[in-house]
């Protein structure tokens, strides 16, 4: 296909009508043209005009109210600030040498503890997802599928297990690192529909990676799991190579 | 307004909720027909926004346009996940051609809606229902093309077209939405 090819798809991928290879190969095109992406900014604010065809309707307060509990349980939580550079003399505030060897003391006293803390942790979490995954291995009916690197994957493996009611745990180990503003996606096949959008999951600095995810009723039966690279908030279809998958399958 | 929630502004978020919550609920209820789904999705969305209002790029368009799209992406994602598409569209095609023309007449309840149900109506009905079944109803082009019994190149063309005549028809409308 050629540039002008692309750019006649763009008002039915602003609607979101795109059939899954042509978005996928839309979407490639897209990372290397200012054009079309542009072009495809106009076309999403006549698609979003269309929300303006639909009646406004009145969601219930209790929505508002539960919105407003989450962001404040977000303020009540640590949140990291970019760190500034204090105008002020260390050295005249601190007066003597003493007193800034006590301070390095203090101040790598803390940051041991602070990383201890850490390890503990993370020793913990990773114990209790053992469990938890342990546990969902061993219950009456459950599913154990393992998932294959492609190519573009590497060293990377999966297992998904999952249970009747569809409650599902993927362990993955040796992911490539995922770049800033990206993250792996679960995706859920079934015969010849489209891909089902699973939830997203960014690795460890050691490429281990853990996701609990709900399989859709319709995809219980026989299930085909694929994971692959999207923006960190996800996408409606994919959008890159697969990274992992139970078969061989392509999008 | 988004900065201010980019800076983790409280009343902001909760200023920019009560003055799009029932056009975007409206959307939302549209796509998914069941109160609750919609809901899901609305606090879904809000939340979205105070996590991600830092990525809104004004230089690519304009808030509406951002949070539109956010929440529709996440109900037509929610749409195919649960696979409740053909529930809701056996609920709509009793009354996607009611619900058009009603679009026109009940969007003289404010000018913004006004606008673009007068664009609508200047469709043809062979353009609008493409447009329509893929927005509200988030049927990919070939699930149109089978569900109308069109061919899918025929159905490509419409779309475009109307999409285009739509465009023409709300260029410079943008100011008049305050978006």
């Amino acid at each position: 296909m050629v540039h002008d090819d692309y750019k006649e798809m763009i008002p039915a991928r602003a609607l979101s009508a795109l059939d899954v290879a042509e978005a996928q190969a839309l979407n490639e095109h897209l990372e290397n043209c200012a054009e079309c992406c542009k072009e495809l900014d106009e076309w999403q604010a006549t698609a979003a005009a269309l929300a303006l065809g639909a009646d406004p309707a009145e969601p219930s307060p209790k929505v508002r109210e539960r919105i407003l509990d989450d962001v404040r349980k977000d303020l009540s939580e640590p949140h990291v600030v970019p760190f500034r550079a204090t105008p002020r003399n260390l050295w005249s505030s601190f007066g003597s040498l003493g007193a800034m060897a006590a301070a390095v003391l203090f101040t790598a006293l803390i940051v041991g503890l602070i990383v201890l803390w850490r390890q503990n942790n993370a020793i913990r979490k990773d114990l209790e997802q053992s469990r938890e995954f342990v546990q969902l291995v061993t219950s009456p009916g459950a599913i154990v599928t393992e998932l294959k690197a492609t190519d573009v994957a590497g060293r990377a493996s999966a297992t998904i297990a999952y249970d009747r009611s569809g409650h599902a745990i993927l362990l993955a180990s040796n992911l490539p690192n995922v770049p800033q503003g990206k993250a792996y996606q679960l995706w859920f096949l079934v015969d010849n529909a489209s891909p089902m959008p699973g939830k997203t999951f960014a690795p460890d600095s050691n490429g281990h990676g853990v996701l609990k995810e709900q399989v859709p009723t319709e995809a219980l039966d026989s299930p085909v799991f694929a994971i692959t690279l999207e923006p960190a908030g996800g996408s409606s279809v994919p959008t890159s190579p697969i990274y992992l998958h139970s078969i061989s399958i392509n999008f | 307004m988004l900065k201010a929630i980019a800076a983790r502004d409280e009343a902001a978020l909760a200023q920019l909720y009560d003055r799009y919550d029932r056009i975007l609920f409206g959307l939302l209820m549209r796509i998914l027909n069941n109160r609750e789904e919609a809901e899901d999705v609305l606090q879904e969305t809000f939340i979205q926004v105070w996590r991600k209002a830092a990525d809104f790029d004004e230089t690519r368009g304009r808030p509406f346009t951002w949070l539109v799209t956010l929440a529709r992406s996440r109900a037509i994602d929610r749409l195919r996940t649960l696979a409740s598409r053909e529930r809701v569209a056996e609920a709509r095609a009793r009354e996607v051609s009611e619900e058009i023309s009603d679009a026109a007449t009940d969007a003289l309840k404010s000018e913004q809606r006004g606008l673009v149900s007068d664009a609508l109506a200047k469709l043809p009905d062979e353009q609008k229902r493409p447009i329509m079944l893929a927005y509200f109803d988030g049927l990919t082009q070939s699930e149109i093309a089978t569900r109308l019994g069109a061919p899918l190149g025929t159905v490509k063309t419409r779309m475009r077209t109307g999409m285009s005549r739509l465009r023409e028809l709300l260029a410079g409308q943008g100011e008049s939405f305050g978006f």
